[in-house]
C-alpha cells in the first residue's frame, strides 16, 4: 500500500475508535421495568461453572434479568475492584471477604442488604452466626454469606504407617501433635514430621484462640498479640522449627509447604477447607492423605471460621435487580448447586453434606464440626495493613531473628497504632 | 532510489550491501572457521543460560500435575502430556483472548507507527523555536515510573465514558515518548539530500513526508512495531483494570488467571505461556533482520 | 528565511500535535495529578484533604522507606553490569564470517518475548534451595550451594540476575547493530597499527559505539529504578529476605493499594520520579566525558 494512503487509512480508522467513544458503556437507561443486565465479580476460575449454573437458573425465574460473570484472577481482584468503585464502575454485585468487608461497608461503598434480606423472604438464622457477624456493620447487614471454611490438619497416612503411629483423631491434644510430629521427622528421608509455615488463617490465628487468646479485641481498637495466650499460640509453631520437626522459613520459602506436603516430605499440615477439593482431584494423593480436626488446645479446639459474601455495590444503577439475584445466591437452592460443585462449602445451613459425601475417603465431616465453637476471622477497616505487619515481624520471629516476646510485644505495639489510625 | 541512498549514507560500510544485518558471504566463513572455536564455545555457554529456562518450561508443560510436584523435580516428564496443550484451550477461551491480544496490540501498533512517526520527523527536521524543550518534555515522560499511570488514566477514561470499550484498551497507547524518540533518532540518521532536492521541486513538508520519507523509514517503523508487540502483548494491569468484559481479556489476563488465590494450575500454566510467546517469537524470527536495521539507525546516536 | 521558519512551526505543529495532545492528556496530567494527589490524604474510594508538605515530611523520616530505596540503588547498579556482558557478547557475535549468527541471535532474544507470568515460576525452581538446578550444578563443581532467594544475602543479588538475562536480548540485538555500522577502516588503520582483537575492541568498537552504550545505559538505569514485577513474583513478602529485596515502587504500590494512602504513595511516586531525572540529568552531563559522536 502506498504510504500516504497507508496513512489516510490508519487515520481513518483511528478516527472511527475515537468516534465510538459516546456509544460506550452498557444499557441505554432504562427503568427497572425493561430487560436488565447486571454484573456478577468473582475471582475463582473453578467455581466459574457454579456461578454461571447459579445465573442461568436465576435467569429462568427472572427472564428479565440477565447475570453477566466477570472473573478477575484473584492477585488483581481487590486493586481492579477498588478502583472500579472509585470511578463508580464495580460489578453491581461482587464477592467481598472478611478483611476487606469493614473497608467497603465503613466507607459507603456497599447497600445495606436489610431491605433485600426481607423481599427475598431470607432468614439469617439459616447461615452460621460468626459469618452474619463478619458482615454486619452498625447493625446493619451488607453481605450474605455464601460459603464458609474452617481448618484442619491434613495428613499422609503412608508416612505414618511406615512409622507404625496411629492416625490422628478429631479429640487429640496439643501434646500428642507436637510428639507425633517429633516422632515421624526423618533426616535421613527428608522428612518431617509437620510444616509451621508463617501463616495466619491455617495456622497461628487458630492456635492463638485455642489457647485462650484472641487477635483483635470486640470492639476492633486493640491487638491481643501483647497476651501470654498469643505468645503460646505462636511458640506451638516456633518450637516445631526449633526443633527441626518442621522445615525451616528459608526452605519453605523456597519450596511452599503445601508442595512439600504433596510431594510426601511432609507428615502434616494445616490447611483450610478449599483443600479437600484440590487432594480429591490429584490422583496420586486422593488414597493417600486425610484431614482431621485441629488439636485441643488449653481452651479447646478451636478454628476461625471464614467465608465470603455476597454484597451489592452501592452505586449500582440496578439495585432491584441487584437485591433479587442477592437473595437468590443466599437461598438453598443456590447453596445446593455450591454443594454439587463440591469446590467449597456452601453456608447455608443443612446443605454441607452434599460437599462432605463428594469426597467419602476424607474425613471431612471434621471441617463441619468446628463449625460450633469456631471463633470469627478477624478483621478491622483496614486489615491488610495489620496483615503485612504480622507477617514481617512474625517472619522474624519464626527465623529466631527476633524472640518471640519481644517480637509479640512489638507486633502489638504496631498493630495499636494502625488500629488507632482508623477511629 | 535505493541506489542514491547508498551513493549518499557516510556510515553503513561495514558489507557491500549496505545492511548492516546482511550476511556476510561464504567464503570468507570458510577461511576463518577453526579460530572461532572459542567464540562458540562461550556463545554455546551463553545460549544454555539463555535456553535453560525454556527447556524448563517446555517440560513442565508436558508433565502430570503430579509429576510436577515430585522433589526433587525430574528433568523430564515420563510420558509428555500433549492433552496439556489441549486443556488449554478447554480451560481458557484461548480463540478469543488470542483475537482479543491482536486487536489491542495491532490498534496500539497501527496508531503509534503514524502518530510517532509524524512527529519523530518533525524533531529530527523542523526547527521551531522550543523544539528542544519541547523534545525534553517527551522524553520526561519516559522517567515516570509506569505504576504512576494507573489510577489517573482510569479516572480519564472513566470520565471519558470510555470504560469497556476497545478505545479504552488502545488509545492512550496510542501515544508514545519511545517511539517518537526511537523515530527521531532513526530520521536522524538519513541523509538531507532526498529531501533537500524534493524542497526545490517545490514539495511542501507533508509531501516530502508521505512519498519520500516514509519508504525509507520501513525499518524504523518495523523496529517500532516489534517493540511495541512485545509490550502491548503482555500488558496485563490495563485491560483488567479498564475492561471487565470477560470477551473483551486479552491472552494476559488469562495465563494469570490459571494462578489462583491457594493453588496454581501448573502445566496448564507453563503450555498456556509456550503458546502465548509462539506468536511473538514467530514475529521476531521473520522480522530478524529488518528490527536490527531499524535500531541500527537508531540506537547509534545520542 | 523567516517565511521558512513560520512554515515550520506550522507544520511542526501538524506533525506533533497528535502525539503531543495525547501525552498530555494521558501521561503529563497524570503526572500533575499524582503531584497534588501528594499533597493531599485521600480516602480508600476517593474524597481528600490537603495537607501540605506532610507527607513529604513523614517520608523524609521513614527509615523503611529509605532502606527499600537503598536496595533499589543496589538493584540497580547490579543490573548496569549486564552492559558489559551484553557489550562482550554482542562483539562475539560479530565476529566476521561467524556461522548461525541468525540462530544464536534468536536464542539470545528468547528471554525477551516470553511471557512475565511463566519466567518468574520457573527461575523460582531453578534457585530452589534443595533441589534446583542451579545448587545441582554448583555441587558438581564443589561449589555450596544456598537458598538463593531466601537467604537475605543472596537474594536481591539472584533476582538481579533474572532481570540481567531477560535485557540481554534487546541490548545484545541494539549493540549487534551499532558494532555493524562501524566503518571498517578504522579498523584497517588500528591493525596497520598493530593492534590485535581485544585492543581493536577497546580502542575502536568501544568509542565508536559509546552513543548506543550510553543511550542503553540511560534506558537501563531508569528500567531498574522503576523495577517492582520481577522482585515481587520471586520474592514474596512472606520471604524472610524480603526486607532485603523490597523495592522503593514496591513501598508505592503497598502504601498506595494496600494501606490506601494514596497520598503518601503518590509523594513516594514524585520523589522517585525526581530521582530518575536526577540520575539522568547527571548522566546526560557525563556523557561528555565518554560519548564519542561522530
Amino acid at each position: 500500500m502506498r504510504p500516504a494512503r497507508f496513512l489516510a487509512f490508519s487515520a481513518a480508522l483511528l478516527l472511527g475508535l475515537t468516534a465510538c467513544g459516546s456509544g460506550g458503556g452498557g444499557d441505554a437507561a432504562d427503568a427497572e421495568s425493561g430487560p436488565v443486565t447486571i454484573s456478577y465479580g468473582i475471582w475463582d476460575k473453578n467455581q466459574a461453572p457454579a456461578m454461571q449454573k447459579i445465573a442461568d437458573e436465576f435467569h429462568a425465574a427472572n427472564s428479565d434479568i440477565t447475570v453477566k460473570l466477570q472473573v478477575t484472577p484473584f492477585k488483581q481482584y481487590w486493586t481492579t475492584l477498588q478502583t472500579a468503585a472509585t470511578g463508580g464502575g464495580a460489578p453491581d454485585v461482587f464477592w467481598m471477604n472478611g478483611p476487606n468487608i469493614k473497608l467497603y461497608a465503613g466507607n459507603g461503598q456497599l447497600l445495606p442488604l436489610d431491605g433485600a434480606i426481607k423481599e427475598g423472604g431470607l432468614d439469617l438464622g439459616d447461615y452460621p452466626s460468626a459469618l452474619v457477624d463478619l458482615y454486619t456493620l452498625d447493625g446493619k447487614t451488607y453481605g450474605i454469606p455464601k460459603d464458609f471454611d474452617t481448618i484442619g490438619v491434613w495428613y499422609n497416612k503412608a508416612i505414618f504407617d511406615a512409622a507404625k503411629v496411629d492416625h490422628p483423631t478429631d479429640d487429640w491434644t496439643w501434646d500428642d501433635f507436637q510428639a507425633t510430629a517429633r516422632k515421624l521427622t526423618d533426616p535421613a528421608k527428608g522428612i518431617y514430621g509437620a510444616a509451621a509455615p508463617v501463616e495466619n488463617q491455617a495456622g497461628f490465628y487458630d492456635t492463638i484462640h485455642s489457647a485462650g487468646g484472641h487477635i483483635i479485641s470486640a470492639d476492633g481498637t486493640a491487638s491481643g498479640y501483647g497476651t501470654p495466650e498469643a505468645l503460646h499460640g505462636i511458640e506451638f509453631w516456633t518450637s516445631l522449627v526449633k526443633d527441626g520437626a518442621s522445615p525451616t522459613v528459608q526452605q519453605m520459602t523456597d519450596t511452599s509447604p503445601y508442595d512439600m506436603f504433596k510431594a510426601g516430605k511432609v507428615a502434616m499440615i494445616w490447611n483450610g477447607s478449599w483443600a479437600a477439593g484440590e487432594y480429591n482431584g490429584i490422583a496420586e494423593l486422593k488414597n493417600t492423605v486425610d484431614v482431621a480436626r485441629i488439636p485441643t488446645g488449653p481452651k479447646g479446639s478451636i478454628s476461625v471460621i471464614h467465608g465470603l459474601g455476597n454484597v451489592i455495590f452501592a452505586k449500582t444503577k440496578h439495585p432491584d435487580a441487584a437485591e433479587k439475584f442477592v437473595a437468590f445466591l443466599g437461598s438453598k437452592r443456590a447453596a445446593e448447586i455450591q454443594a454439587e460443585a463440591g469446590a467449597v462449602i456452601p453456608a447455608f445451613n443443612g446443605t454441607q453434606q452434599q460437599w462432605v459425601d463428594s469426597m467419602p475417603q476424607f474425613n471431612v465431616k471434621a471441617y463441619i464440626d468446628e463449625v460450633a465453637d469456631a471463633a470469627a476471622y478477624p478483621v478491622s477497616k483496614e486489615t491488610k495493613t495489620w496483615n503485612a505487619l504480622e507477617t514481617e515481624i512474625l517472619t522474624k520471629v519464626w527465623t529466631g531473628e527476633v524472640a518471640a516476646a519481644t517480637g509479640l510485644k512489638e507486633l502489638a505495639t504496631q498493630m495499636d497504632a494502625a488500629l488507632a489510625k482508623e477511629q | 532510489m535505493s541506489d542514491t541512498l547508498e551513493r549518499t549514507a557516510p556510515r553503513v560500510t561495514g558489507s557491500p550491501s549496505g545492511d548492516p544485518a546482511a550476511p556476510v558471504p561464504p567464503e570468507a566463513g570458510r577461511r576463518w572457521r577453526p579460530q572461532h572455536v572459542g567464540v562458540h564455545a562461550v556463545l554455546l555457554l551463553g545460549s544454555l543460560a539463555m535456553l535453560g529456562p525454556f527447556f524448563w518450561e517446555l517440560s513442565t508443560s508436558l508433565k502430570t500435575l503430579g509429576e510436577t510436584l515430585v522433589l526433587p523435580p525430574t528433568l523430564l516428564p515420563a510420558e509428555p502430556q500433549w492433552s496439556n496443550y489441549r486443556d488449554v484451550f478447554d480451560t481458557l477461551p484461548f480463540g478469543q483472548m488470542f483475537t482479543n491480544s491482536v486487536l489491542l496490540t495491532a490498534g496500539r501498533v497501527v496508531g503509534q507507527l503514524v502518530l510517532c512517526s509524524m512527529a519523530g520527523y518533525a524533531f529530527a527536521r523542523f526547527e521551531f523555536a522550543g523544539r528542544g524543550l519541547l523534545f525534553g518534555l517527551f522524553l520526561s515522560v519516559l522517567m515516570v515510573p509506569s505504576q504512576l499511570f494507573l489510577l489517573p488514566q482510569y479516572e480519564i477514561i472513566a470520565s471519558l465514558g470510555w470504560l469497556n470499550t476497545l478505545q479504552a484498551l488502545v488509545v492512550p497507547g496510542l501515544f508514545s515518548a519511545f517511539g517518537t524518540f526511537l523515530m527521531r533518532q532513526f530520521f536522524l540518521s538519513l541523509p538531507r539530500e532526498l529531501e533537500e532536492a524534493a524542497k526545490l521541486d517545490g514539495a511542501n513538508h507533508w509531501q516530502i513526508f508521505t512519498r519520500i520519507m516514509l519508504p525509507l523509514a520501513k525499518p524504523g517503523l518495523i523496529a517500532l512495531t516489534v517493540l511495541d508487540v512485545l509490550w502491548s502483548w503482555n500488558d496485563l494491569m490495563w485491560p483488567l483494570v479498564v475492561n471487565n468484559d470477560p470477551m473483551a481479556m486479552p491472552l494476559s489476563v488469562g495465563l494469570a488467571s490459571l494462578i489462583g488465590q491457594y493453588q496454581v494450575n501448573t502445566t496448564t500454566l507453563m503450555a498456556g505461556s509456550v503458546l502465548a510467546t509462539l506468536p511473538v517469537l514467530v514475529m521476531f524470527i521473520l522480522l530478524q533482520r529488518q528490527f536490527i536495521q531499524g535500531i541500527a539507525f537508531s540506537g547509534s546516536k545520542g | 528565511m523567516s517565511r521558512m521558519r513560520r512554515n515550520d512551526l506550522f507544520w511542526a505543529g501538524v506533525f506533533i500535535a497528535p502525539t503531543f495532545l495525547g501525552l498530555l492528556l494521558f501521561y503529563m496530567w497524570p503526572v500533575l495529578r499524582t503531584l497534588f494527589i501528594s499533597f493531599t490524604e485521600t480516602g480508600p474510594f476517593g474524597g481528600s484533604e490537603w495537607v501540605g508538605f506532610d507527607n513529604y515530611a513523614a517520608l523524609a523520616q521513614d527509615s523503611a522507606l529509605w532502606s527499600t530505596l537503598w536496595n533499589t540503588v543496589k538493584f540497580t547498579l547490579v543490573a548496569l553490569l549486564g552492559i558489559p556482558l551484553a557489550l562482550v557478547l554482542a562483539a562475539l557475535l560479530s565476529t566476521p564470517g561467524l556461522r548461525g549468527v541468525k540462530v544464536y541471535r534468536v536464542i539470545y532474544f528468547l528471554p525477551v518475548v516470553t511471557m512475565p507470568a511463566a519466567v518468574g515460576l520457573i527461575w523460582r525452581t531453578l534457585y530452589n534451595g534443595e533441589v534446583g538446578v542451579i545448587n545441582a550444578i554448583l555441587g558438581t563443581i564443589g561449589l555450596p550451594g544456598t537458598n538463593w532467594l531466601s537467604n537475605p544475602a543472596t537474594a536481591l543479588y539472584a533476582v538481579a540476575v533474572v532481570g540481567i538475562w531477560l535485557g540481554l536480548g534487546t541490548q545484545i540485538v541494539i549493540f549487534l547493530a551499532a558494532i555493524q555500522g562501524v566503518p571498517k577502516d578504522l579498523y584497517e588503520a588500528a591493525q596497520l597499527d598493530g593492534a590485535g582483537r581485544v585492543r581493536q575492541f577497546w580502542s575502536v568498537t568501544l568509542p565508536s559505539i559509546s552513543p548506543s552504550i550510553f543511550f542503553i545505559s540511560v534506558l537501563a538505569v531508569i528500567g531498574a529504578l522503576q523495577t517492582f514485577d520481577l522482585i515481587f513474583v520471586m520474592t514474596g513478602t512472606s520471604n524472610p529476605a524480603y526486607p532485603q529485596t523490597e523495592t522503593i515502587v514496591a513501598q508505592f504500590y503497598q502504601r498506595g493499594f494496600v494501606d490506601n494512602q494514596q497520598g503518601y504513595a503518590a509523594a513516594i511516586a514524585f520523589v522517585l520520579l525526581v530521582l530518575i531525572v536526577a540520575v539522568t540529568a547527571v548522566q546526560f552531563r557525563l556523557q561528555k566525558k565518554w560519548v564519542h559522536y561522530v
